[in-house]
């Protein structure tokens, strides 16, 4: 007994110094980013390199500030992430429920032809993409930043495979009841596909968030710019300091790290609700 | 039971109007941002203003623009940045009838900005106006002309120059009052300052792989870096990279390192900049833009010394071309937003703006009265050692080799290049041989553009 307790209690223990190991890992860029934010432009270029700030300096945030209006940027890449982010989970529970509960003809080789649109590079449509958006006079506009993204093949996927395995017998239940589809979508299937949800959600957000080329190509002026382009404004081929870029990656990262943190909790609820129960 | 919580089904189609109405929302305000933009017949003329300066120099040139929209009253410029100067290239080149009115576009796009018939050539306006050009450097504006005629004016000018660290040169025992002007002085002054301490070692050496330095070197001793006078008598057909200058630098550049007296550090010059700052190099190649930069790493450590860019071991008069940006008026505008455009370029060249553009980025001042102005003065006070980039301008000669090649695919011919270092400094193949293939597929890729563009 008590060398069966040892054992769970050892592997517990290397279990755990894996995980804190693999942690630590992932972590790590983000650590030193917030690390390197802190630091003058001299210790941020000593050698060899320091982790932790030996003097803290908080001018890099305001230095970021000013070189680039990342609030304005910070706005922008919101409004833009949320539409988009609400636009996918809408689109792609419609087009999931269709492909995983209803029947209609051609069913199989529709599903497939949306599948194989996810084989095509993003860089390959971006012109093209581009020449319509202009051709619509949308250049510069909200609707030319969030309209190319509101559709995702990937989302749909995700999603029916998660209707997949929600119980048949809730559909004819309902049925049975007189739910009509709408209802059943919005009061079954989507508070049971929370998990999912979720994670297209996060996903959505944080793809969209990223997003570099398209805001660039997309927008003219300051005012409708995303943050990636204002990380891009402080850094210089010819000179880059680190500490600045740094405080800027720093002020941007915390949006992103929010929705991870509030989608987790989604996640988890999702995940303890819901169930083939009366 | 089940249906009765939540969103019922008569509220459902509810919230998907009250969705689109959101959408929409959204979509009027895009439309509201856009039309405003637009200028009206009446107010001023907005020039839109596409650059790629980022950090210190994007906040120089806010301010400068601050300044301009406050004082003038006709004209207003909206600055907008387009990324680094591939990204906002390739925006042009995807949709020109998109452009801006003024456009910064690096030294190496000048080839086909002209072939791609997008510029008002700046000559054109200079002779109208009969503009007084003479206060300009004559090397930087070498660089832009083709033939005699100016088709864009210089704005971000630098060359490269020698760094070094004044207090590694005196812990080595060497004068610091004298730094090394040739190869084979490099090399010496490197191996005097290279020291192990504990188990790192300070390396006397090192330059980022970066074909712009290559294309220097070759300028400094003389070579011609395409044929058809560096494409500048008639377009260029033939890359001329493998001559013996070209094999000398690669030979020497190698040696250093084989010797442990310099050290790669790869291609991004930030990394080498980074190095220097840390004393980890006590000597590097660098644009004379970044001295502001290197003086913030090296404050309070040691003292920065400025030097002519090295040459190679035969003696010969000559020296750097010209490296940076300049400004291009677009062909496709509006005659009003040209002429506005063409106001804000003169704006830029006066003494008072390029003092002010010197002092905040390290960039050269390109109009020889700024050196009179009192910002520039507190400048050269705090950093002597920037007079040796000036004299550097100073004493180049002009010719087609100063002048620096006109090719138009000079963004690949950069890569080539740096593969090629890279391939010679890391063994896997002769100075000789590297250039031997790097020329071929220069060559090849001009031959190509030249068909396409049909340049003759």
């Amino acid at each position: 007994m008590k060398t069966g307790l040892m054992k769970k209690r050892f592997t517990r223990f290397v279990q755990y110094l894996l995980l804190t190991i693999g942690a630590l890992g992932v972590v790590f860029p983000i650590l030193y980013a917030i690390g390197l934010s802190l630091m003058s432009a001299g210790e941020a270029s000593s050698y060899p390199p320091h982790m932790i700030p030996h003097h803290l300096k908080f001018t890099a945030f305001p230095a970021a500030m000013e070189t680039a209006p990342l609030g304005r940027f910070m706005l922008n890449s919101f409004v833009v992430s949320l539409i988009v982010t609400v636009a996918q989970l809408i689109t792609a529970s419609l087009a999931a429920y269709a492909f995983a509960f209803l029947e209609f003809p051609l069913k199989k080789i529709l599903f497939l032809l949306f599948l194989s649109t996810m084989m095509i590079p993003g860089e390959s449509t971006i012109i093209p993409n581009y020449l319509t958006m202009r051709s619509l006079g949308w250049i510069d506009t909200f609707r030319g930043l969030t309209v190319p993204f509101m559709a995702t093949a990937f989302g749909t996927f995700l999603l029916r495979q998660y209707f997949l395995t929600l119980p048949k017998e809730l559909f004819d239940a309902a049925r049975i009841d007189g739910c009509g589809r709408f209802r059943f979508l919005w009061s079954i299937v989507l508070p049971m596909a929370r998990p999912a949800l979720g994670t297209l959600g996060v996903y959505a957000f944080i793809t969209t968030w990223n997003q570099y080329l398209w805001p660039l190509l997309m927008t003219n002026s300051t005012s409708m710019r995303t943050v990636q382009i204002g990380i891009g404004m402080l850094q210089f081929q010819d000179a880059t300091t680190w500490n600045v870029v740094m405080a800027g990656v720093v002020i941007i990262l915390l949006p992103s790290l929010l929705t991870i943190v509030l989608g987790q909790k989604q996640l988890v609820k999702g995940l303890t609700t819901g169930a083939v129960k009366g | 039971m089940l249906f009765s919580k939540r969103i019922s089904k008569r509220m459902f189609p509810k919230f998907l109007v009250a969705l689109l109405v959101l959408g929409l929302l959204v979509a009027g305000c895009g439309t509201a941002a856009n039309d405003t933009s637009k200028p009206s017949a009446a107010g001023p003329v907005t020039v839109t203003f596409w650059h790629s300066m980022g950090g210190q120099p994007a906040k120089t040139l806010t301010a400068m623009v601050e300044k301009f929209n406050g004082s003038h009253s006709d004209i207003q410029i909206k600055l907008v940045y387009q990324g680094s100067y591939d990204d906002a290239f390739n925006k042009l080149k995807a949709s020109p009838d998109q452009g801006p009115d003024l456009f910064q576009v690096y030294d190496i796009g000048t080839r086909y900005m002209i072939d791609a018939g997008l510029a008002a050539p700046m000559q054109d306006f200079i002779d109208r106006d009969k503009f007084d050009m003479s206060p300009i450097e004559p090397h930087v504006i070498n660089y832009y002309k083709v033939g005699d005629k100016l088709y864009s004016m210089p704005f971000n000018s630098s060359m490269p120059v020698l760094y070094y660290n004044k207090d590694l040169f005196k812990a080595a025992g060497l004068d610091p009052a004298k730094a090394p002007s040739t190869f084979a002085e490099v090399e010496a002054d490197a191996k005097a300052l290279t020291k192990k301490v504990g188990d790192k070692t300070v390396y006397g050496f090192s330059q980022a792989i970066y074909g712009w330095f290559f294309e220097q070197y070759m300028a400094r001793d003389g070579a011609l870096y395409a044929n058809n006078g560096n494409g500048r008598d008639a377009a260029a057909t033939e890359a001329l990279v493998n001559s013996p200058a070209g094999v000398e630098i690669l030979t020497w550049w190698k040696k250093l390192i084989d010797e442990g007296y310099a050290t790669n550090l790869g291609r991004k010059t930030a990394d080498t900049q980074n190095a220097f700052g840390a004393q980890q190099i006590a000597m590097t190649i660098d644009s004379s833009g970044i001295l502001p930069n290197l003086t913030t790493a090296a404050a309070g450590k040691f003292e920065i010394g400025i030097a002519p860019l090295p040459r190679g071991n035969n003696e010969v008069n000559s020296g750097p071309i010209i490296g940076g940006g300049s400004l291009w008026i677009l062909k496709n505008k509006p005659k009003a937003q040209q002429e506005a455009a063409w106001k804000v370029v003169k704006w830029f060249l006066e003494p008072a703006q390029v003092a002010t553009w010197t002092v905040g980025t390290g960039y050269l001042p390109i109009n020889k009265a700024a050196v009179d102005q009192e910002a520039y003065k507190d400048f050269i006070k705090k950093y002597p050692s920037y007079q040796a980039a000036i004299d550097q301008l100073h004493n180049t000669p002009e010719n087609r080799i100063t002048q620096g090649a006109r090719i138009g695919v000079f963004t690949q011919a950069r890569a080539t290049i740096e593969n090629a270092i890279e391939q010679v400094v890391l063994n896997k193949a002769t100075a000789k041989a590297a250039l031997d293939d790097a020329a071929k597929k220069i060559t090849d890729s001009i031959k190509e553009y030249n068909q396409t563009m049909g340049v003759k």
